[in-house]
């Protein structure tokens, strides 16, 4: 399966509800326990569930100055890009920054700070609305702020395919590499829509569980799931290709061989019911790697705990991986990220082959009947092989990543 | 006059007080044409003092902010 396009990954940053860095939050996921919590931002909204990241002091990790002229999506994917780029070793003094790309994904850019000004326009003056609205709610900021931090020079872009964001964000990054228009691209997802009109959004579609009890809300695959908990948090990789990541002496972590990206064409929220846009972009992920569909050995599921996802992307799974891989969503544990749920499911997927661990799918003891995939109820072991990370957004959009070990 | 400044300068626009003399540049203490818009707007709502962010543009020091801050504000009590 290796081949001269094969794509390393050489650093990884995560800042989720599990915990601000990947060791905490691999060990969020791993433990089972959901973090969902009643969120007094929310507390009149319709659903007031959500998955904060716990303890994210913004002035503290980026500086006062610098904090207060970010969203909190630019924060979190900052913080979550200085983690992989720290992890990577790389040194951005001497890097060649033209040649270093930065792709990000995000649904919803910077829809907190949208909805402050909004009220103040409403409320108080338009003349007040802040100067720094713009700068800080564009969706393209946070690749912009990210190449400013470092200096990377190179493409630079946020792509929105809603909650397949972040898995579209790294699959675009090893085009990138592929073609030979990076040498390294700092790729991932980012997101922060628990602002109340947004989640209110969320609420009056469906989309949210409705249970009172917030710890036991998001159930992927569980005959009782009743919809997704709204999270925030930011995931981000270093990417490179094998060959210039082992000359420079990188420890390589996992290696992203294939992505598969396709459209359902069907209808804005719903998946097509019989899941052809899913099982195409899982078979062009494992065509691009050159693997067959025997040699998935676990799937991070996209697995939101809405009736009809986790539905049809079970159906599609249970018909086109014959050997019944061991499938995980850490969506139990984390609540979905929305656009940064694909980039930080994508790092739980390399973490998974590096560990030998398939993470658990928390608060699911009970499998919907019409379920017939083999679903991790607490760890279980994963031997070598290909993990596919799966991602689907609102609008049909489905991007899927196949990802193998270093 | 100075010390209402540098307030605001460290509790809204979080530019670290240290930094904040009455010989310092803007550019010394990171106010770009941004912040500048966002100090004048500062300003009228905290103080009630109407200075537009062009007249904040022509002004280098934070000594010179202060003096304009001092002479609009005439029969304003701040």
């Amino acid at each position: 399966m290796a081949g001269p396009d094969d794509v390393a990954v050489t650093g990884l940053g995560l800042v989720t509800p599990g915990g601000i860095g990947v060791e905490p939050s691999w060990a969020a996921v791993l433990s089972g326990r959901s973090r969902a919590a009643h969120d007094p931002v929310l507390a009149d909204n319709p659903v007031s569930i959500s998955c904060r990241v716990p303890g994210f002091d913004p002035a503290e990790r980026l500086g006062g100055r610098k904090a207060h002229r970010l969203d909190r999506f630019v924060q979190l994917a900052l913080v979550a890009a200085h983690e992989a780029v720290a992890d990577a070793g790389l040194d951005t003094e001497t890097w060649d920054g033209a040649r270093v790309g930065v792709v990000i994904g995000s649904a919803g850019g910077g829809a907190e700070t949208f909805e402050a000004n909004h009220r103040v326009l409403l409320e108080e003056n338009p003349a007040w609305v802040s100067p720094l609205l713009l700068p800080m709610h564009l969706s393209n900021m946070a690749a912009g702020q990210v190449a400013m931090e470092f200096g990377a020079r190179g493409p630079n872009m946020v792509v929105a395919t809603a909650c397949a964001s972040g898995a579209t964000a790294i699959g675009i990054a090893r085009d990138l590499l592929v073609m030979d228009r990076c040498d390294i691209v700092l790729a991932g997802g980012t997101e922060a829509l628990l602002n109340p009109v947004t989640m209110a959004g969320f609420a009056r579609m469906g989309a949210l569980s409705k249970r009172e009890e917030a710890g036991l809300a998001s159930r992927p695959f569980d005959i009782d799931r009743d919809g997704f908990v709204g999270a925030e948090g930011a995931g981000m990789m270093v990417l490179e290709r094998v060959p210039d990541a082992v000359a420079a002496g990188r420890r390589v972590r996992g290696r992203v061989l294939g992505y598969g990206a396709t459209a359902d064409a069907h209808h804005v929220t719903s998946p097509d019911p019989g899941g052809v846009g899913v099982q195409a972009a899982i078979q062009a992920a494992l065509a691009e790697a050159g693997a067959s569909a025997r040699d998935v050995v676990h799937v991070n599921a996209h697995g939101t705990s809405t009736p009809l996802n986790d539905l049809v992307e079970a159906q599609v799974l249970a018909r086109v991986l014959p050997n019944r891989p061991v499938v995980s969503s850490t969506k139990g544990v984390t609540g979905h990220m929305m656009g940064a749920a694909g980039a930080a499911e994508a790092v739980f997927s390399v973490l998974a082959l590096e560990n030998g661990l398939a993470p658990p799918t928390a608060n699911t003891s009970r499998l919907d009947p019409r379920i017939d995939i083999d679903v991790a109820f607490e760890p279980r072991p994963v031997p070598k092989g290909i993990v596919l990370s799966n991602s689907f957004g609102f609008g049909g959009q489905n991007a899927v990543l196949a990802i193998a070990a270093a | 006059m100075f010390e209402t400044l540098k307030n605001i300068l460290v509790d809204k626009l979080k530019i670290s007080g240290d930094q904040i003399v009455a010989e310092a540049t803007k550019e010394d203490i990171e106010l770009d044409s941004l912040a500048v818009v966002e100090l004048s707007l500062v300003l009228e709502k905290e103080l009630g003092l109407k200075i537009s962010d062009d007249e904040l543009m022509e002004l280098d020091t934070v000594g010179e902010i202060v003096a304009l801050m001092e002479q609009r504000a005439g029969s304003v009590t701040v």
